[in-house]
């Protein structure tokens, strides 16, 4: 972090990355034969770390909102409470808030998923209740009257005809997270973000350009899996004929 | 022809005593005292304006609203006194909405409740086959379809088939045929008679519509303002309507509408004399006495030869006299 704020490039030597190509000694914007060389000695971990923030971050939080949902249905003050809750952690600046929770539980992972757990909160749950909430009344009363109990009811039929709103809030929680994630290696996260830090510090563009490229196909991948699971969850939405 | 001789043994009886329903935001009950008995078998159709307490009445037996004060007993026993999923998934449940869950391939929208009972998917599949092909679909292909692809009509033949599932002994119908087209539910209508008189069930059907209700009546309760105005067969209301209100309700064709309702089995046909041979016009007996008269009219006959229902021999004639005859209110009906 001595780097910050980062320094001008221009004519910079990068001695830890070994013998360096005219390409690199230029600093040109992007050296596509050192990025090859070294994409697993140098890209391939930070790129599972951010991977793995960001599902343990849409893991954890997924769960929680959904909680939060089945509450809210029940308890409408919960509702309201939990979404103003929600709506002034996702409004907090990212950098703030990563330096707060610092001074509670210290610079490490942990911190980081605290604070990215947040920031899904309020995506998931307002996707997640609007889905139940957007299940046609009258499969419920259906499900009521063949004596389905609440949590078959629940399991059966509000979930799955639930699921393209909450594979939304997914897909959008997940390229949120994966976006934030980067700011999450100014707390020792690790992940894509610590290698941008580098290279702002160093001025070497092409470990910029590689590292913050990756977290965009990263997005967009992520992104385009989704898609593919939501389909294949939810078949029926493919299947109906214009009446 | 009565239902009660042809019901079996595993068909219910559903008696209202007293059965009331009272809002606490409301101060006119919304059920408000009702006693009648369904025998085992028959179809049971409750009728009346919008707000008469029809549908409530029919909710109250699944429990889907719970009754304030009195009792419902199926086979003499209180619904309160049985579990509820238990009581639920023994009564088919068809509603106007359908309420098809659209994220499920017809075989497990009919397999729901059985699953519940712990069948084996084979047995699933078999029963959803078979159940398809008595509502007129096609098992081969329909099985693995989603409700989407159907027509509205075809999904309340998915419905009707899905309350169907595990041969309950009741089965409860609110305005089942009322979101369909005309011709459509028509259809639906004749196709579940059939499928009544094949497997008979207790039914309590509530329309608003009077032509359907002596259509699909064993029984018909008119009901206004949670009460009961009037109980009994079609012919019985038709002829004898309590009050005014009913008479309105019924229609000022009633006499044409109780035409309808009766073939000429119900009446005494005269014999073919000796030798006598059949007119040009002649009518199956199964026909409708409104049916026989509008021939009557249209082909300027005052009498018809009548046919037995192959319609291969001639059994008798029918004079016009015999018809108009039905019309007086006291006229009793031979086979009642």
């Amino acid at each position: 972090m001595s780097a910050w704020p980062p320094i001008a490039a221009g004519g910079v030597v990068i001695p830890k990355f070994g013998k360096p190509s005219e390409c690199v000694v230029q600093n040109h914007q992007f050296c596509a034969g050192w990025f090859i060389d070294h994409f697993s000695s140098r890209f391939l971990t930070p790129l599972l770390v951010h991977i793995e923030l960001t599902a343990i971050a849409v893991g954890v939080g997924l769960p929680i909102a959904f909680a939060a949902a089945l509450i809210s249905r029940r308890y409408h003050w919960f509702e309201r409470g939990f979404s103003l809750f929600a709506a002034f952690l996702y409004t907090f600046p990212a950098l703030a808030f990563f330096e707060l929770m610092v001074q509670v539980t210290g610079i490490n992972k942990f911190t980081a998923e605290i604070a990215l757990v947040s920031y899904t909160q309020l995506i998931l749950f307002v996707n997640i209740l609007t889905g139940l909430r957007a299940v046609p009344p009258d499969a419920l009363e259906a499900a009521r009257a063949m004596g389905l109990t609440h949590r078959q009811t629940l399991l059966r039929v509000e979930l799955p005809l639930a699921l393209p709103p909450i594979m939304a809030g997914i897909r959008i929680a997940t390229v949120t997270i994966i976006s934030l994630a980067t700011v999450a290696a100014y707390i020792g996260a690790g992940g894509l973000g610590s290698l941008i830090f580098d290279a702002i510090g160093t001025g070497f563009k092409t470990e910029f350009i590689a590292a913050g490229g990756l977290a965009v196909v990263l997005a967009l991948v992520a992104d385009g899996g989704l898609v593919l699971l939501q389909r294949t969850l939810t078949p029926w939405t493919r299947r109906s004929v214009v009446r | 022809m009565t239902v009660a001789e042809q019901a079996s043994s595993s068909c219910a009886e559903i008696a209202f005593r007293d059965t009331t329903k009272q809002y606490e935001t409301r101060s006119q009950p919304a059920v408000d005292h009702l006693s009648f008995e369904i025998p085992p078998g028959e179809i049971c159709v409750l009728i009346g304006p919008s707000g008469c307490g029809k549908t409530t009445a029919l909710k109250l037996v699944n429990r889907l609203i719970n009754l304030t004060s009195g009792d419902i007993t199926i086979d003499g026993r209180s619904i309160q006194d049985l579990e509820l999923t238990q009581l639920r998934r023994g009564i088919g449940y068809v509603f106007q909405q359908i309420g098809l869950f659209p994220h499920m391939t017809i075989q497990d929208n009919i397999g729901t409740v059985p699953r519940l009972l712990g069948w084996s998917k084979q047995e699933i599949r078999t029963r959803a086959g078979e159940l398809l092909e008595l509502v007129g679909l096609e098992p081969g292909t329909d099985l693995s379809r989603y409700p989407g692809e159907f027509s509205g009509g075809q999904q309340q033949r998915i419905g009707v088939a899905r309350a169907m599932a595990v041969d309950p002994q009741i089965m409860l119908m609110d305005e089942p045929f009322g979101a369909i087209d005309p011709i459509t539910r028509d259809r639906l209508q004749d196709d579940f008679l059939r499928l009544h008189r094949e497997a008979r069930k207790t039914i309590i059907f509530v329309t608003h519509d009077i032509d359907e209700a002596i259509k699909m009546g064993d029984r018909i309760a008119i009901m206004r303002d949670g009460h009961l105005l009037q109980w009994g067969t079609a012919d019985e209301i038709l002829a004898h309507p309590v009050d005014e209100f009913v008479a309105n309700f019924v229609g000022a064709d009633r006499g044409l509408k109780r035409l309808r309702v009766r073939t000429l089995r119900d009446l005494h046909l005269e014999p073919l004399g000796p030798g006598e041979r059949a007119g040009e016009t002649s009518v199956p007996i199964t026909t409708s006495l409104l049916d026989v008269l509008s021939l009557m009219l249209s082909e300027g006959r005052d009498v018809l030869t009548v046919y037995d229902k192959d319609e291969s021999h001639p059994i008798g004639t029918v004079r016009l006299e015999a018809i108009t005859a039905t019309l007086s209110p006291d006229a009793t009906v031979i086979s009642a």
